[in-house]
């Protein structure tokens, strides 16, 4: 089993189901960026940006450095690798799941086809 | 480390998807998903046996159901469903639960804190029927609902770029 805070991956997942601060998140992965350079690409107000970018603070997948006025943002990965074990996991129930279904669709068939042949 | 990015990369391609093709009518996966005499008898991990399934199929409508761990621990689970047409798509929030109803975290993982949006479609091919499961972990607000809505149906490709990215920064890093 994951071992890993849920409120932690709360977060995480919070902070992912947004397709802005998911693309923030791309552009970060790229390279460390200042709060205006990551505010460019978007048609949106600079404290608009930074209200996404504390939800992303807070969830832990951006860290934030100031250099004197400069403050730099930098992609933190460990949260998105506890998220995508707990991804696995929900896999792994359903393909299993899927496997206990094949069977039962196979027996259940061959027992039509004994109980009235053609 | 170099496993555990092949690993990534393989979740990165499609993160939240799971087809499977089965050798029966669609009409009779439809059943086995929807009757919870039938449900009872696949749902859930290796293992594990469905004791109780409480069905209620409508939008707004619940299954609760309980499985027995090897262990012989009880795992209650809600689904809330919000589409049902018959015999091709059936979409609910997905959560696990106590007995009485009530949401809860998962019982043997702490760290199964969420509800999931899941959309299940049924489609045929050849007299075969293709299962096609997405899901999305949300906190199952209206808002988070809607914005998976609208995000539909790119939902999965847009987060299979960002785990494709990610995959790269962690891989360099």
């Amino acid at each position: 089993m994951v071992n890993c805070s849920p409120q932690l991956l709360d977060r995480t997942f919070g902070a992912l189901a947004d397709p802005t601060r998911r693309r923030m998140l791309e552009r970060l992965a790229h390279g460390d960026l200042c709060v205006t350079d990551l505010a460019r690409p978007y048609s949106m107000s600079l404290p608009a940006v930074s209200k996404h970018l504390r939800v992303l603070e807070k969830a832990g997948l951006v860290r934030r450095r100031r250099r004197g006025r400069v403050h730099s943002l930098k992609l933190e990965a460990r949260p998105m690798q506890q998220a995508q074990a707990w991804i696995e996991e929900y896999r792994k129930f359903w393909e299993e799941s899927f496997d206990r279904l094949d069977q039962y669709l196979k027996d259940l068939q061959a027992k039509e086809k004994n109980e009235h042949p053609k | 480390m170099s496993t555990q990015n092949n690993r990534i990369e393989t979740i990165a391609a499609q993160p939240f998807i799971i087809t499977r093709e089965f050798a029966a009518s669609r009409e009779l996966v439809w059943k086995a998903w929807t009757e919870p005499e039938r449900l009872r008898q696949w749902f859930g991990p290796k293992g594990f046996t469905g004791t109780t399934f409480k069905l209620d199929l409508r939008p707004g409508g619940t299954l609760h159901s309980c499985l027995r761990a090897p262990d012989g621990k009880e795992m209650w689970g809600k689904w809330v469903f919000q589409e049902v047409r018959p015999p091709e798509l059936l979409v609910w929030v997905h959560s696990f639960s106590d007995k009485d109803g009530g949401i809860t975290r998962h019982p043997l993982s702490p760290a199964w804190p969420l509800e999931l949006l899941t959309e299940t479609t049924f489609s045929e091919r050849g007299g075969k029927t293709v299962v096609t499961l997405k899901w999305i972990p949300v906190n199952a607000t209206d808002e988070e609902i809607k914005t998976f809505n609208h995000a539909h149906p790119g939902m999965a490709q847009g987060w299979g770029g960002t785990f494709d990215q990610l995959a790269g920064y962690l891989a360099k890093n």
